[in-house]
């Protein structure tokens, strides 16, 4: 053991001094410095902005009971789509699965006991609730209404409320251009001695895709959203044609952006997958270095693909091709992952933990979401099913299909270590049959009703179903199962505020998994590792001992847990 | 003390692999068969019979994609399910099982690279040439019409026609078998002009003009909607499409020109109906005006219009104008923007000019 600690690299000497724990409530819970805490944070603001704008997304629904509109008005319910879309996206998704999951998982997976700049991470997350207290006090001036994209013209309607829009989003894409800089920095300074690129465990490899997106992308959001602030403010005619601006221009610079900012929130939940798949399958991951290179190509390709959301929207016949074709391409790095994940599978010994359902429930959804979007980046297609709710359901299946379920699936997985006790099992495994029955009900119907003809952002579809009359039928179909989701998510809360009192005690690796955070005691100490382990190789080999040295003598400090369900492998050396 | 725990053993690819392997593929069969030789318009509108030349080329593209995805899809569900429950823990494994230790395979990782590459080569060089047919396919075409976007209403622009044809109150007429251009653009924010048995649909930009070409195939009315959020009454932005012989479609030219030339932009008012007025008087104008009408100071979003034509203190209308039944037509028709709102035009109230006329009659008789 002691001859591992020389070994250490000197870059990591100055971390080999423990900082004391902080003292007071303010400075441990409230403006605390340690990534772990800061997850949690991000974790119940996530969950608290997603009870908001789920129940936001009910109202749609509610609301598309009746072809002419159930409960309220047209201008009711423009806001309301706008504030769902726009809250889920900035203030859900990409504060869960960047945020709480990266903040609390990646210094414990690379054996770091923090992120590089750990001020940075705490004003990155104290940047959410203000944008969040911008973003919901524009409902005092009348809200949003011209969706989650706000394209201008449309949206300077908005007046006061629009302006408040673009400083919420604007001040998010500070934290979100912060974070990404932050974990770059952490992944490629603090790994573990002995930790190579390709040694890394692949929700590494996904996280450091998604923060090399966070970084580079959301700068182009904060322009086009600054400018369109001052646009509303100042009149600048950015976007006004009768001043010589241009329209299309806000479209351009909005989805440089959002296109990489999907794959900012699937990437994570294919990391998540990547870990989940191949501990419930007691297997390797099949294929690596494939889905580490295609995380990578995918956040690349991501950039060059923008275009397909504007096929009709005013660009050159000649413009629509590469894009047409590199969406295409993204076909085939996604395509490498779901065949990898799937051999991954194969041949395994597969239990059935609620993190395993949802992972397996995320290939089916995630597929069929990735299919849906090969029909929308094929220009002829594109030109019928653009602007209809067949979007709609293709996009949800990606985000809700994708990225939720990859984060319910991290959530069971993690929150042993989190915590140190275990989500009820039971309550866990109901919840992921609800969401996915949910989910499927809610958005499968979406493609015909699109290709029938009905256009999304309706807040009344009369006329449509006069045309289409099945529409009324599949439009409350739809409303009955989006709450089965929206159980699955209360279920999903109350079952974590539960366990952390009355859930089993969850010992140091319940999983029998492999990564480096399931080394230390659950929940983890301040400063997470005693001393900083040494990697001799990756984490998936099940049939070898845990590939490090140097994991201190916790091991042998089993607390009584509740159960395991996999025997723990010993580390390298521990015994010998 | 690591002990090197047990590895699962089963022949070939797994116990049932190839059985479950054909029957996906029956699967993948019957998707197929149904997308080329069963009846989709419950999915794709008109697919039976086509509407237009190039829904045709893109119903066919359509079904190259849903039949190659579909299978791609049955085999990922299927497989998943299958390997879920092929592979599954059992109750009797000891503590230690674990799966078979296999890490890669070059080569099939080849395979899974190259299959879906040269799938997507496919349909690339489908999809280039529906585009081309798209965009440069049409013969010369033979009627060349613009379509405005308003909120919330479209307005059509024939040659030939003085007048505008607006969607609130009358559909847009096209020739069957004639290629047509259409020259997309808009006045405020951003619409979409679609029809979804056409399949093609191109924004109405503010400050840019697209071009929509094709030829309509089969007789018919067919619903226009607005496919870009454009505001409050987006939902309501719908039109009618008429395509029709070209015979009727010229009488229908020339009965249009004819009225305009009678009308010459003003309006009959003579036979308007106070009673119907009213009728209209609560769908069209309760929205702003007070119903029943209200004097002029109780205002709701614009004036009460009680008493118009008799208020000793409001000689005049807020034009400046005094409240002739002429004058009260011309502002129904053109709207107005003045001191206290604007009063939308008869294209975004929807009115005829029957409606027109039997609005002037009710108001005139509020005394």
């Amino acid at each position: 053991m002691q001859a591992g600690t020389s070994t250490t690299h000197e870059a990591h000497d100055a971390h080999d001094h423990i900082h004391p724990p902080p003292e007071g409530f303010v400075r441990k819970y409230v403006f605390s410095l340690d990534h772990k805490v800061i997850g949690f944070q991000y974790f119940f603001t996530g969950l608290l902005i997603m009870f908001i704008a789920g129940s936001f997304a009910e109202l749609v629904r509610l609301q598309l009971t009746d072809p002419n509109g159930a409960i309220m008005s047209h201008t009711a319910y423009n806001e309301m789509f706008s504030m769902h879309g726009t809250a889920m996206v900035w203030l859900v998704l990409i504060p869960l699965v960047t945020g709480a999951l990266g903040n609390f998982v990646m210094p414990l997976q690379i054996g770091a006991r923090d992120v590089a700049f750990p001020w940075l991470n705490m004003a990155s997350f104290w940047i959410l609730p203000v944008a969040a207290l911008i973003l919901f006090s524009s409902m005092l001036w009348g809200g949003p209404h011209a969706g989650w994209t706000e394209y201008p013209p449309i949206s300077l309607a908005d007046g006061t409320a629009g302006a408040l829009w673009c400083l919420a989003i604007f001040t998010i894409g500070i934290s979100s251009t912060m974070t990404g800089l932050n974990f770059m920095v952490t992944i490629m300074k603090m790994r573990a001695p002995g930790m190579t690129w390709t040694r890394m465990p692949l929700f590494i490899w996904a996280t450091f895709a998604t923060a090399l997106m966070n970084m580079v992308a959301t700068v182009a959001l904060s322009v086009a959203v600054g400018a369109l602030f001052l646009e509303h403010v100042f009149s600048v005619p950015f976007f006004d044609p009768a001043r010589g601006g241009s329209v299309v221009l806000y479209q351009h610079m909005f989805w440089f952006y959002s296109h990489p900012a999907v794959y900012i929130f699937i990437i994570p939940a294919f990391g998540v997958v990547s870990e989940v798949l191949p501990t419930f399958a007691r297997k390797p991951i099949f294929g690596y270095k494939m889905i580490a290179f295609s995380s990578m190509a995918i956040s690349i390709l991501a950039f060059t693909v923008w275009m397909h959301h504007m096929f009709p929207s005013g660009i050159a016949p000649w413009l629509q091709l590469p894009f047409m074709i590199l969406t295409y391409a993204i076909g085939i790095p996604t395509g490498i992952k779901i065949f990898s994940w799937m051999a991954t599978i194969w041949g395994g010994r597969i239990h059935f933990t609620s993190s395993m359902l949802y992972a397996l429930g995320f290939l089916i959804t995630f597929t069929f979401g990735g299919l849906s979007g090969i029909f929308l980046a094929s220009v002829p297609v594109d030109l019928h099913m653009h602007g209809t709710v067949f979007v709609v359901g293709h996009f949800h299946y990606v985000v809700a299909g994708g990225a939720v379920m990859g984060f319910l699936a991290a959530v069971p997985y993690w929150y042993p270590k989190a915590t140190g006790r275990m989500l009820n099992e039971r309550l866990a495994q109901l919840g992921f049959w609800l969401f996915f029955i949910g989910l499927n009900g809610t958005f499968l119907p979406m493609h015909w009703l699109g290709l029938e003809g009905m256009p999304r952002r309706t807040a009344t579809y009369a006329g449509f179903a006069k045309a289409f009359p099945d529409a009324v039928f599949w439009n409350q179909f739809e409303t009955a199962f989006s709450f089965l989701m929206a159980a699955a998510i209360g279920l999903l809360a109350f079952n974590v505020i539960w366990s952390l009192r009355h859930g089993t005690l969850a010992g140091i690796n319940p999983w029998g998994a492999r990564t480096l955070e399931w080394t230390i005691s659950s929940p983890p100490p301040y400063y997470n590792f005693k001393k900083i382990p040494q990697v001799f190789d990756r984490p998936y080999n099940f049939d070898q001992p845990l590939p490090y040295r140097n994991t201190d003598n916790e091991l042998d400090e089993f607390p009584e847990f509740g159960r395991v369900l996999m025997p723990i492998p010993q580390p390298v050396g521990a015994g010998a | 003390m690591f002990q090197s725990p047990s590895v699962v053993r089963f022949k070939g690819l797994g116990p049932g692999f190839w059985p479950v392997t054909i029957v996906l593929a029956l699967l993948s069969i019957a998707n197929a068969w149904y997308f080329l030789y069963g009846n989709i318009d419950w999915i794709m509108p008109g697919a039976s019979q086509p509407v237009a030349d190039r829904a045709s080329d893109i119903d066919g593209l359509f079904k190259f994609m849903a039949v190659s995805s579909g299978a791609i899809m049955i085999f990922v569900a299927g497989y998943v399910i299958y390997f879920a429950i092929a592979f599954r823990a059992r109750p009797t494994d000891s503590p230690d099982t674990i799966g078979v230790q296999i890490h890669d395979s070059p080569k099939l990782e080849l395979w899974w690279t190259v299959l879906p590459a040269l799938l997507l080569i496919l349909l690339t060089a489908l999809s280039i040439n529906v585009w081309y047919k798209i965009y440069f396919g049409t013969k010369a075409p033979a009627l060349t019409m613009e379509v405005i976007g308003h909120q919330f209403y479209f307005e059509f622009r024939y040659p030939g026609l003085k007048t505008s044809v607006f969607s609130k109150t009358e559909p847009m007429h096209l020739p069957v078998g004639v290629p047509v251009r259409l020259l997309i653009t808009s006045t405020d924010v951003i619409h979409q002009f679609w029809v979804p048995e056409i399949r093609l649909k191109s924004a109405g930009v503010p400050g840019l003009v697209q071009s929509l070409n094709f030829t309509p195939l089969r007789t018919g009315t067919y619903d226009i909607a607005c496919a870009e959020f454009c505001g409050a009454d987006h939902s309501l932005m719908r039109g009618k499409l008429v395509i029709e012989p070209v015979a009727t479609f010229n009488k229908w030219l020339d009965s249009e020109n004819k009225t305009a030339a009678a009308g010459g932009g003003a309006i009959n008012l003579a036979g308007g109906s106070a009673g119907t007025g009213k009728t209209l008087f609560a769908q069209k104008c309760a929205a702003c005006h007070n119903n029943p009408p209200t004097p002029f100071d109780q205002k709701l979003v614009g004036p009460g219009l009680l008493h118009i034509t008799d208020d000793p203190a409001h000689p005049t209308l807020v034009t400046g104008k005094t409240p002739t039944p002429e004058h009260i037509a011309e502002i129904l028709q053109n709207g107005f923007t003045g001191p206290i709102g604007t009063m939308p035009n008869r294209q975004a109230n929807g009115l005829s000019d029957k409606d027109i006329a039997n609005a002037v009659a009710y108001l005139t008789s509020l005394k």
